[in-house]
């Protein structure tokens, strides 16, 4: 990283003061300044698109056609037809996908981080031995309720009701017969590898489901599905965060009594807070711009703000200004959700240094 | 089903009644008093914007209220499939694509209009332009959605660019291909850099299978519509592998000479923003671009844009020789001063159609939501509407020239774009859109793939050709090549 | 009221029993119920052919001719791409490649630390290698023309490695005492709150060559002619750069966390004793940070095996079929109702992307988790 530093005492003049810090706690100004370029340069990568969307929001079909006008006021005359289109024309269109987008994405991100980070965390500290006949079993139970539905034309209901008890009496007289279990790790993978398929195949039976269930156009069946999409990633991300724990923390508190249910409460998640709100941002965002399912689940009181994105290429092509808008118009809350967490983060890692 | 549409039939008519005398008194009990109809489309103004408009007006004459839903564009048709397919059923009407129709009506999911639209005098059926009356809102000889635009291409032209070249319109693909070749290079807006002789959307999965297919309607079909563009209405085999369509691939090849360089990537939005700000002399486009050009937020190019009906071709394919052949009375009975034009109803021109499984109070409603608005009174103010997508369909919206120039249209630009609708509208040899089970993927997939794939130097024109055939054959043997024919052969109307 | 405290202690002594349970079976639960039936579903899909027909539609089982399209038949260019003629060249990478395997299958027999399983998924995961890139080395050479297969693989590893490295060095620039860090962290973060398809119709603004930013440029270096959406290898580009412009923030948020977490006493010895960057970064840090580095690179690759806005707006996957990816390719056989053309291709992506994140799990994730327990 900083290539000079190893250099210590062939010049202790200029050369010295230019590549050796002073101190641990900052940089010489070489290579603070190649840092600061690098950062910089790294924003402008980041910022010019966004740069690029805002103007492009306050300006007419016509400005946005015509080829590029870079700076408002200067190269054209700022509209705002786009934002009032967005806003005051079809207002109400907007207003709508955007609660229902924040209640679906909050409480799903809650949900799912709860649920998460308690898997998480018992796959980290406690071994799950399952037996292979488990599996078996519950190959069978899904044998058994798709036979009887397809085959018998059972209802699904029923052929679940005895699949189940199928898959209890089984577990219950012999499961102990068996040794050959699978370890935590299997179970880590099985959980993450439900990732892989692509949602456009999963889609209809996830559709179908909820039809069945009369969900459909619902906010509980897209907070659902997105708890079941997200939990992958919190159970992989903080299952790093907990595994770095020093353990004696928790064994000593075990040893004063503390059960392990409070101990996970009270001690290990204060203890992986920035971890916690690092992933609650992420998954925050993932179900906040989820598209495939949420064109599927809702129809009119639940649709999400990313399919009004999508619709704004329509017939006549994309409506740049309108879309920018709108792009604006999401990133805003998770931006200002950022920059409040940070502070959380930060502070999360102060604290956990000062116990530490 | 004959008998359970005799309620909605005596319904209908006199809902009918009852508008045609004027709207019924308001405190009079209301027809549909306590009825919701849930209308899906796309969302932006185009399509929503006059149903939602018009709703209100709607409620207050008949009490019914009108709830339009709306999607991206891009997944409506998968949306409505999966409704109706499901028997979700959420979605009690809705305005789509009439080629999306038939796997909407062969499974069944959309109501038989027939005995309405026949009981429906507000209607005014008889002013709906033949082609859209016949064809696009039937199938199998039933009508099945009612018309509440017209679709179809034409070619636009810069007025003032042909006029400095001292060219005329095209009327043959070879006129196109000379008037971009001269054209192109020219600053066409003023703005000091060259400009483009031609700009086709020819990007993939968009509109390029229409184009393609605009270009080749003129050398596949000259004996009018029910000649079909697309099989032999025979034995069902594709008019892809033949010189008819190889010179529509030249034609195709050769416009991307003229043509703004990263053409391949250009889908008919980004078409319309380079015509529209004057940097291209020639496009293919559906009516939209009439009203896009006048309107001072779009336009640079304000009265200086003129259309024509798609251009045509001196040569046929024939049929019976198999080869491309000049043409004659016999070959091309349509044809004038010799050249064969054969306009093309791409898409179709949105539709309503209604769920068959709705409520019948429910889809009585929406059939009167749907005959309101395409009824004279309001469609033939609603077409000239830049901001709607509605274009004309009606033969009384060419008779007032005053709406259009209201709009903002000059006198002679007016006369100039509903003259080239009118010709198009009129002519006998019109081509209908592919409306079999599958048309997506005939078109959007196997079309649309090879084209784009001979676009991009992957195969070369021959090979296109077989590629085409291969696959379409494929989905013929998979859907029933007798099958597919008959459904075929029905839409058009061929005996 | 005593009756109050008598439950309420074997309720919460009861959960205590039931703690690995209890905190293990919501998560489990709801992604059973998410992962059968769709398995399944689409399993039973990818073997029929769907068809609508009068009252609703009918699926009829063909056994494995979706597959045997893709694979054989009249859609293997589109799945497997156009097969070209091998150069020396290619078969001198192709040997490389399949020498390195078998040495490595070799090396873990000599080991003497091998079971019949172990071995099993090695022979699996070599055979599926070597496979995959004789695949990529025909369709790539001469007159061939990859297929939605190995342009989604050129998207996968060539995307991760770029967003890993931009990722790595951005968290390792921003771990160090700097002043306007919480600004840099909260910028270098925002691409990945913009919705995806936000990004590609950004992206697609961006690209544009007659009225993007960018133009003027390009006319100034005499590019004005060149479209890069014109040209397979160049499309491909710009597809991979939207994507690693998105992803990147993913990586740099868990490699910064991971650095924060990183043993300071350690480091400050470090610095102490007067090691240099490279020695901490080798010695403390990358281990530090590897569990969690690992982690982080098997998510993304099973995110981008699942690629689709970026190509769907950008070119909707041309030039020809230059940049489509399987999911892309998955999803237009579905939107045009050929479902089972769709679910087959989705199951071909579920094979590869098993393999390949098995593969990755096994040998490289488990290996850095080993080490860390060695650590603790």
């Amino acid at each position: 990283m900083s290539a000079g530093s190893d250099q210590v005492g062939q010049g202790k003049g200029l050369w010295h003061r230019l590549f050796e810090p002073k101190d641990l706690k900052s940089m010489a100004p070489v290579p603070a300044f190649l840092t600061y370029s690098a950062l910089v340069l790294w924003s402008l990568v980041v910022l010019f698109p966004l740069y690029w969307v805002a103007v492009t929001s306050f300006k007419l079909p016509v400005q946005v056609n015509d080829g590029p006008d870079y700076l408002p006021f200067i190269d054209f005359a700022p509209s705002s037809h786009a934002w009032t289109y967005i806003l005051v024309d079809v207002g109400a269109d907007t207003f709508r996908p955007y609660i229902n987008s924040l209640i679906v994405a909050s409480v799903s991100t809650a949900l799912a981080v709860l649920f998460g980070a308690m898997a998480a965390y018992a796959l980290v500290r406690i071994r799950y031995p399952v037996k292979l006949a488990t599996i078996a079993a519950f190959v069978g139970l899904v044998a058994v309720i798709i036979t009887t539905t397809v085959v018998a034309g059972v209802p699904w209901p029923i052929s679940i009701a005895l699949g189940l008890a199928f898959f209890i009496f089984f577990v219950g007289a012999f499961d102990r017969r068996f040794k050959r279990a699978v370890g935590n790790n299997d179970i880590l993978f099985w959980i993450i590898s439900n990732r892989i398929l692509p949602p456009v195949v999963a889609v209809l039976p996830i559709y179908i489901m909820f039809q069945q269930l009369r969900l459909l156009d619902t906010h509980l069946a897209l907070i659902v599905t997105y708890v079941a999409v997200n939990l992958p990633i919190v159970v992989w991300l903080m299952r790093d965060f907990f595994a770095a724990i020093p353990i004696d923390l928790e064994e000593s508190a075990e040893i004063d009594g503390a059960s392990k249910m409070r101990i996970f409460w009270t001690i290990v998640l204060p203890l992986t807070r920035p971890g916690l709100v690092a992933t609650a941002l992420l998954v925050f965002i993932l179900a906040w711009n989820e598209y495939l399912l949420a064109l599927f689940l809702s129809t009119a009181d639940a649709q999400t703000m990313p399919l009004l994105i999508a619709a704004q290429n329509a017939t006549r092509g994309p409506q740049w200004w309108t879309m920018s808008v709108l792009i604006i118009l999401m990133i805003a809350p998770v931006v200002t959700l950022a920059v409040l967490l940070q502070k959380q983060i930060a502070r999360g890692i102060l604290t956990g240094a000062v116990k530490g | 089903m004959k008998t359970r549409q005799c309620g909605p039939v005596l319904g209908v008519a006199a809902f009918a009644a009852g508008l045609a005398l004027g709207m019924p008194a308001a405190d009079a009990q209301k027809q549909f008093d306590g009825v919701t109809v849930n209308v899906m489309t796309f969302t932006g103004p185009q399509i929503a914007e006059p149903l939602q408009r018009r709703a209100p007006e709607f409620t207050a004459a008949t009490g019914a209220t009108i709830n339009v839903i709306t999607v991206p564009f891009s997944d409506l048709y998968t949306k409505l499939l999966t409704d109706w397919a499901s028997g979700t059923n959420s979605i009690d009407a809705a305005v789509f694509a009439p080629q999306w129709g038939v796997d909407y009506i062969n499974p069944g999911y959309i109501q038989d209009l027939t005995d309405w639209v026949a009981a429906d005098e507000a209607l005014q059926v008889d002013d709906i332009a033949p082609f859209f009356r016949e064809f696009s809102q039937r199938y199998n000889g039933r009508t099945y959605m009612l018309t509440l635009d017209g679709d179809f291409q034409m070619v636009y032209y810069r007025t003032d660019v042909l006029a400095e070249l001292g060219m005329d319109p095209p009327e043959t693909w070879d006129d196109y291909l000379a008037i971009a070749k001269a054209a192109h290079g020219k600053d066409m807006n003023g703005d000091g850099s060259a400009d483009y002789g031609s700009c086709i959307a020819k990007k993939r999965n968009a509109q390029s299978y229409w184009m393609i297919t605009s270009i080749a309607a003129s050398f596949l079909q000259s004996k009018g519509t029910s000649q079909g563009a697309f099989f032999d209405t025979a034995d069902m085999k594709p008019l892809v592998n033949n010189d008819g369509f190889g010179a529509a691939l030249d034609v195709y090849s050769a416009t991307t000479a003229v043509a703004p360089p990263d053409e391949i990537n250009l889908d008919v939005g980004d078409t319309r923003s380079l015509f529209t700000t004057g940097r291209c002399a020639l496009t293919l486009d559906w009516g939209d671009i009439g009203t896009l050009a006048i309107d001072p937020e779009n336009s640079k190019v304000i009265d200086k844009v003129g259309a024509t009906m798609l251009p045509g071709s001196r040569q046929v394919f024939d049929r019976e020789s198999g080869a491309l052949t000049e043409c004659n009375a016999d070959l091309c009975p349509h044809a004038v001063n010799g050249v064969n034009r054969a306009p093309f109803a791409a898409f179709g021109g949105w539709s309503g159609g209604v769920n068959a499984k709705a409520d019948d109070k429910v889809k009585e409603a929406a059939y009167a939501f749907f005959s309101y608005m395409s009824q004279p009174a309001q469609s033939n103010q609603d077409v000239t509407v830049g901001i709607t997508g509605f274009n004309p369909y009606r033969i009384s919206q060419f008779e007032n020239l005053q709406t259009w120039i209201d709009a903002g249209m000059s006198q002679q630009a007016a006369e100039n774009y509903l003259g080239a609708i009118q010709d198009s509208l009129n002519s006998p040899n019109m081509v209908l859109d592919l409306r079999i089970p599958q048309n997506q993927a005939y078109q959007q997939v196997a079309l649309d793939t090879a084209i784009a794939r001979f676009l991009a130097g992957e195969i070369d024109k021959a090979q296109t050709m077989a590629t085409i055939e291969e696959a379409w054959t494929e989905l013929n043997e998979d859907n029933g090549v007798e099958d597919q024919l008959a459904i075929y052969r029905s839409t058009l109307g061929a005996q | 009221m005593t009756g109050m405290s008598s439950p309420a202690l074997t309720w919460s002594e009861w959960l205590d029993r039931q703690a690995p349970r209890v905190m293990l079976m919501p998560a489990l639960l709801i992604l059973l119920a998410f992962s059968i039936f769709p398995l399944v579903a689409s399993a039973y899909l990818a073997l029929s052919r769907f068809r609508l027909e009068p009252g609703g539609y009918s699926l009829r089982f063909v056994g494995l001719r979706n597959f045997r399209k893709l694979l054989f038949g009249s859609e293997q260019y589109h799945f497997l791409g156009t097969f070209g003629s091998l150069s020396i060249l290619d078969w001198i990478l192709l040997g490389m490649v399949a020498g390195s395997i078998g040495w490595w299958l070799v090396a873990t027999i000599r080991s003497r630390k091998w079971s019949v399983i172990g071995l099993i998924g090695r022979l699996i995961t070599a055979i599926v290698l070597i496979g995959l890139t004789w695949i990529a080395v025909s369709v790539i050479g001469t007159r061939g023309g990859p297929g939605s297969l190995v342009t989604t693989l050129f998207y996968v590893l060539v995307g991760v490695a770029l967003q890993f490295a931009i990722g790595l060095g951005l968290a390792l620039l921003c771990a160090r005492p700097i002043r306007g860090r919480t600004f840099f962290r909260v910028v270098f973060f925002i691409p990945l709150m913009v919705t995806p398809v936000g990004i590609a119709y950004t992206f697609r603004m961006l690209a544009d060559m007659s009225k993007g930013p960018f133009s003027p440029l390009w006319q100034g270096l005499g590019l004005g002619d060149f479209a890069w959406a014109a040209d397979a290898w160049s499309a491909r580009w710009v597809v991979l750069i939207g994507e690693t412009w998105q992803w990147v923030p993913f990586m740099f948020i868990v490699l910064l966390a991971a650095l924060e977490n990183q043993p300071r006493d350690q480091l400050e010895a470090a610095k102490m004793d007067g090691a240099d960057g490279w020695q901490i970064f080798r010695d403390i840090t990358w281990p530090a940070i590897a569990p969690a580095a690992a982690t982080i690179v098997l998510i993304r690759l099973i995110e981008a095996f699942k690629i689709i806005d970026l190509p769907n707006v950008l070119t909707n996957g041309g030039p020809g079929i230059a940049t489509e990816s399987m999911t892309l390719h998955a999803f237009i056989a579905w939107r045009t109702q050929q479902l089972g053309q769709s679910a087959a291709v989705g199951y071909l992506l579920l094979f590869v992307a098993v393999v390949t994140c098995v593969s990755f799990f096994n040998f490289i994730v488990q290996r850095t988790r080993a080490h860390e327990r060695e650590a603790a």
